[in-house]
C-alpha cells in the first residue's frame, strides 16, 4: 500500500511535468524583472518579543542606569565603548565594528503615540504602520508591493520573507510577498504532483466567482516564483563561513539571493525569544551573539561580492523594555527603543540622535521622539525610491540617516 | 417557479443541500445529503434550527477561584501563569474543533464561531476564554441585544478592552470605542464625543478576583452625559440600549452576517430588507438566519461555492469527511497558526479579516499540500512562527515534520469505484465551477496510480484543487 502511494506520486509527477501556465498570466510572466526593483535591497530584521535596547546600547556613564538595574546592568567588562557615553553590549561586537567603520546609524527613542504593551498589538502596529487606535489589516511592505505595479501584475518575489509563514508586514491590499524557509522545500511543495496546475483551457478570467480566479492566480504566481527563487538560489552558493544556527542559515540564504541578483527589493527575517521577563542577562546575551555573528558573516559576504553598498539592513523590535529591572532579574514590556540601520552608504552614520533621557520617563518608560513611520518613510523614499504617502496613509517626513 | 406554492420554490438539489449545510454548519456527509434529497429546503432548514435548540457548553477548565493577578506576583509567576493559560486555551481549542465537527447543534456552533470573531477577544485567562465562549454559545441564536449586553459584562472582554482601567477619575475609552466601531454601529456613525461620554457610562464595570463581573459603585461616574443627542445620568446599560435603538446597528450586523454567510459582495437592497426585519424583530438572530437560508437568492449560483473557507472551516471539514487527526494536538495548533487562524487567539479586536486575506503563497501551498500528505504516509511539514513569550530554548527549529492520519470508512462506504461515482465525488467535494475542472486529467492521474484505493486517490486529487478551498 505504501509502495503504491509512492509510485502514485512518482507517476503523477511525470504526468504533471508539462505544466502549463494559464494564459492570462503569460504576459505577466514575460515581464518577470520587476518594475519596483531599483538595484537596491532592504533587509529587515525583526527581533520578536521586545528586545531590551537599553542593554544593547548602554549609557555606561549614567548612574541612573545602574541604579535602575542593580542585577542586570552591564559593567565595563561586558561592554565595547563607541562614544564617551555609549557602549555596545560586547555580544553585539559587529555593531561596534560597523559603528567605527561608518556603516551603522543608531536611531534612538523610536516609538509611536499611545504605545501598546501587548506583543501582538504592538507588532501589529509596527507591521501595518497604523496609529495605535486604528486597525489596518495590511502591512506597509505589502502596500509597497501594491504601489510598485498596477493591478494584475505579479511579482511576489519582490518581497521575500525567510520563514514558513508570511507576516502581516508583507501582506498588501492587493499583492503579497512570498514566504519560504528553503528554496528547495518551496520548490518541492509547489511541484506537488497533485496540484493540477491547469492548462489554458480551464482557467478563465471570467469565472462566475472571482475567488476561483484569485486562488488559481495565487497558485500560478507561487509556482512561478518558487521556480524563479529555486533557480536563483542555485546560481551563487556562499563560500563565506556563517554561524551554524538557524538565523545564520537564513542570513546566508538572503546573501545568496542578493548576490545572485534575484532582483528582490525587500527581505524580511525574524529572530525570536527576546521576551526577557526572567533572568534576562544570559538569554539576551545569547540571542545578541546569534544576531551579531550572523550579521558579521552577512556583511562580509556582501562586501566581498561588492553588494554591501546596495544593501540596507534595518533591525527593530516591537517595543523596548522598562528602564527598571523587575523582581526576577528581567525586564517587563516597555515602549520606545532603538533601531539599527546598517549600510555602506549612510549619510549620517554614527549616533543619529541623543541617547534616551533616563531622568525623563513616562511612568517608568522611555519617551519616544522619533515615530517609527518616519524611519519607514525614509527607507521607502530614499532607498526604495517610492512615494511613501500612499503606503503610510499619512504624511511622514523622511529623516537624514540615508 | 410556480406562484402560490411558496414552500417549494427552491429546488432540492444535492448542490443546494450541501450549500445549506456548509454555510449553516460545517458541511454534511453524503448519506445525510441523500436522506434530505426528497425534502424541501424549508423543511431541511427547520430541522437544522431544531437541532440547535439543545446544546452543550464547553466545560473543560475549572474556575481557579484563587485570585488571579495577585498583587506582588513576580514576573516569573506571571509568565508561568500566562504560559499555563496558553496551554489550557490550546486544549480548549482542540476540544472546540472536535465539537464543531461532531456536535449535532451545527448551526449554533457556526454562529458561536461567527460571534467569536465578531466579539474578538484574547486574554491569558483560559477559564475566562471558556466562559466567554459559553456566553456566545448561549446567546448565539437569540436576541442580539441580549448578546451585546452579556458580552459587555463578560469578564474576558472587560479585561481585554481595558474596562478594568476605566475609572471615574480617569476614563479609558477602549471598550466604548470598539463597542461602537466594531461591535454595533461601524465607523462613521458616532462622534468622538459619543465615545468619551459612553466611556464615562461604563466606568465601574469591572471583574473581581474570582473572575466575575462586578459593578463598582464608588468608581462609577454618576454625572450627566450627552450621548447621541440625549442627555441624562446614563449608565452603561442605557448606552447599549441607545445603540440598539439606532437602526444602523441592525444594518451593520446584517451586512457582516451577509458577507460571512452569503457572499462577500453585498447587495444593498437585500441588506436593507434583512436589516429592516432584523430591527423590527428586536434583533432576532434566528429569524435573520432563517430568512437567509430560506431565501431563493441564497441558492443563486453566484452565492454557491464563492467563499474561501477559513482555516478552521477547512480543518473541521477534513475532520468531518475523513476524521483528520495528528499524532499530537500541538500539530493541530501549529497547523492553525501556519494557516493564519487559531481559535481563541484572534490577531486583534478587529478579528480575522477573512476572504482573500486567508490566502497567500505559503498558506495556499500548505492548504493544497494537506491532501498530498494523506497519500505520503501522512507526513507534512508545518512550521509556524514562535510565540512572543517563547524562550530561545522553546523555539524548536528542527521538529517541524508532523504525521497526520485519516479514516476513509465513510467515503469508502458511500462512493464506489465507477465512472458515475467520480462525478459524484467531485460534486460532493467541490461546490463551484466543476464544469471547468479537467476531469480527464484527474482521471488519468488516478488511473496511472493503479487500481487500489481509488477513492482515496481521487479524493486526494480533488482536495488538492484550489476549488476545494471554496465553500
Amino acid at each position: 500500500m505504501k509502495t503504491n502511494r509512492r509510485e502514485f506520486i512518482k507517476s503523477s509527477a511525470l504526468a504533471s511535468a508539462s505544466v502549463l501556465v494559464p494564459g492570462f498570466l503569460k504576459s505577466a510572466a514575460k515581464n518577470f524583472s520587476p518594475k519596483g526593483y531599483n538595484g537596491k535591497s532592504l533587509v529587515i530584521i525583526q527581533l520578536s518579543g521586545g528586545n531590551d535596547g537599553l542593554n544593547c546600547l548602554v549609557p555606561f556613564r549614567n548612574d541612573f542606569y545602574y541604579e535602575s538595574r542593580p542585577d542586570i546592568g552591564l559593567g565595563e567588562e561586558d561592554l565595547i565603548g563607541i562614544t564617551d557615553h555609549a557602549a555596545f553590549n560586547k555580544n553585539l561586537e559587529v555593531l561596534a565594528q560597523l559603528f567605527d567603520g561608518g556603516n551603522l546609524s543608531v536611531i534612538n527613542n523610536v516609538g509611536y503615540p499611545n504605545p501598546n504593551r501587548s506583543h501582538f498589538r504592538s507588532m501589529d502596529i509596527w507591521h501595518s504602520a497604523s496609529d495605535a487606535d486604528k486597525y489596518v489589516q495590511s502591512g506597509w511592505l505589502g502596500r509597497y508591493l501594491d504601489s510598485t505595479c498596477s493591478p494584475g501584475c505579479s511579482k511576489p518575489h519582490l518581497a521575500l520573507e525567510i520563514d514558513e509563514t508570511l507576516s502581516l508586514a508583507l501582506k498588501g491590499e492587493n499583492l503579497k510577498g512570498l514566504a519560504f524557509r528553503s528554496p528547495e522545500t518551496l520548490h518541492l511543495l509547489s511541484s506537488n504532483p497533485l496540484l493540477m496546475k491547469e492548462g489554458e483551457n480551464n482557467v478563465s478570467q471570467n469565472s462566475m466567482h472571482p475567488q476561483v480566479d484569485y486562488l488559481h492566480k495565487t497558485l500560478a504566481e507561487t509556482t512561478q516564483s518558487a521556480e524563479y527563487i529555486y533557480q536563483h538560489s542555485k546560481i551563487y552558493k556562499s563560500k563565506s563561513a556563517y554561524p551554524n544556527h538557524d538565523f545564520g542559515k537564513r542570513m546566508k540564504l538572503i546573501a545568496e539571493l542578493i548576490i545572485s541578483n534575484s532582483e528582490t527589493s525587500v527581505y524580511y527575517v525574524s529572530l525570536a525569544g527576546f521576551d526577557t521577563h526572567v533572568f534576562q542577562k544570559g538569554t539576551q546575551n545569547r540571542l545578541l551573539k546569534v544576531y551579531s555573528d550572523a550579521i558579521k558573516s552577512f556583511c562580509n559576504d556582501l562586501k566581498s561580492n561588492n553588494r554591501f553598498n546596495d544593501t540596507l539592513i534595518m533591525t527593530f523590535s516591537e517595543f523596548g523594555r522598562r528602564v527598571k529591572q523587575n523582581s526576577s532579574r528581567g525586564t517587563d514590556h516597555g515602549t520606545a527603543n532603538n533601531i539599527y540601520v546598517i549600510g555602506g552608504k549612510l549619510s549620517k552614520p554614527g549616533m543619529y540622535n541623543d541617547l534616551p533621557d533616563l531622568k525623563k520617563l513616562d511612568n517608568g518608560d522611555l519617551i519616544y521622539n522619533i515615530d517609527f513611520r518616519n524611519v519607514y518613510a525614509t527607507v521607502l523614499q530614499k532607498w526604495l525610491e517610492i512615494n511613501p504617502d500612499f503606503i503610510l496613509k499619512k504624511k511622514f517626513d523622511a529623516l537624514s540617516f540615508i | 417557479m410556480v406562484t402560490g406554492l411558496p414552500i417549494n420554490y427552491m429546488k432540492t438539489t444535492r448542490k443546494n443541500i450541501q450549500h445549506l449545510f456548509l454555510r449553516s454548519g460545517f458541511g454534511s456527509l453524503p448519506a445525510n445529503i441523500e436522506k434530505n434529497i426528497s425534502r424541501s429546503i424549508p423543511e431541511i432548514a427547520e430541522e437544522i434550527f431544531s437541532a440547535s435548540q439543545n446544546y452543550s457548553s464547553l466545560d473543560f477548565i475549572n474556575n481557579p477561584i484563587k485570585g488571579r493577578e495577585k498583587k506582588g506576583a513576580s514576573a516569573f509567576q506571571i509568565l508561568k501563569m500566562i504560559i499555563k493559560s496558553r496551554r489550557e486555551t490550546e486544549d480548549l481549542n482542540i476540544i472546540w474543533l472536535n465539537k464543531m465537527a461532531q456536535d449535532p447543534a451545527q448551526l449554533r456552533e457556526k454562529m458561536t464561531f461567527f460571534w467569536h470573531n465578531h466579539f474578538s477577544t484574547n486574554v491569558p485567562f483560559s477559564y475566562l476564554m471558556q466562559l466567554q465562549n459559553n456566553t456566545l454559545r448561549k446567546f448565539a441564536l437569540g436576541k442580539f441585544g441580549e448578546l451585546l449586553h452579556a458580552v459587555a459584562k463578560d469578564p474576558a472582554m472587560i479585561i481585554y478592552l481595558n474596562n478594568q482601567q476605566n475609572h471615574k477619575d480617569a476614563p479609558n475609552e477602549n471598550f466604548a470605542r470598539e463597542a461602537m466601531e466594531l461591535f454595533t454601529l461601524g465607523e462613521g456613525h458616532y462622534s468622538e464625543n459619543d465615545i468619551k461620554e459612553a466611556a464615562r457610562a461604563f466606568t465601574g464595570w469591572a471583574v473581581n478576583r474570582k473572575g466575575k463581573f462586578e459593578f463598582h459603585e464608588h468608581d462609577h461616574d454618576y454625572g450627566e452625559k450627552e450621548f447621541m443627542g440625549r442627555k441624562g445620568n446614563f449608565k452603561g446599560e442605557e448606552i447599549l440600549n441607545f445603540i440598539l435603538e439606532n437602526k444602523q446597528t441592525a444594518i451593520f450586523i446584517a451586512t457582516k452576517i451577509y458577507r460571512e454567510f452569503v457572499n462577500h459582495e453585498i447587495k444593498r437592497e437585500r441588506i436593507k430588507s434583512l436589516a429592516d426585519d432584523f430591527f423590527s424583530s428586536s434583533y432576532d438572530i434566528s429569524m435573520l438566519m432563517k430568512k437567509i437560508f430560506t431565501s431563493e437568492w441564497f441558492y443563486d449560483e453566484e452565492n454557491i461555492g464563492c467563499k474561501i473557507c477559513s482555516p478552521v472551516e477547512l480543518i473541521v471539514r477534513y475532520k468531518k469527511i475523513i476524521a483528520l487527526e495528528f499524532e499530537n494536538d500541538q500539530a493541530l495548533i501549529d497547523l492553525q497558526k501556519a494557516l493564519g487562524q487559531v481559535l481563541f487567539f484572534p490577531p486583534n479586536v478587529a478579528g480575522w479579516k477573512g476572504g482573500n486575506n486567508w490566502i497567500d503563497s505559503s498558506s495556499l501551498l500548505l492548504r493544497l499540500n494537506i491532501a498530498q500528505a494523506l497519500l505520503n504516509e501522512g507526513r507534512i511539514i508545518i512550521n509556524p512562527k514562535p510565540e512572543f513569550e517563547d524562550t530561545p530554548d522553546e523555539i524548536d527549529e528542527e521538529n517541524d515534520e508532523h504525521i497526520l492520519s485519516s479514516d476513509w470508512t465513510i467515503m469508502n462506504s458511500y462512493f464506489t469505484n465507477n465512472e458515475n461515482d467520480f462525478d459524484e465525488l467531485l460534486n460532493y467535494l467541490v461546490q463551484s465551477s466543476v464544469q471547468k475542472i479537467d476531469r480527464d486529467k484527474i482521471k488519468s492521474l488516478v488511473n496511472e496510480a493503479g487500481a487500489d484505493n481509488k477513492i482515496i486517490k481521487m479524493a486526494s486529487v480533488i482536495m488538492s484543487l484550489p476549488e476545494f478551498q471554496l465553500i
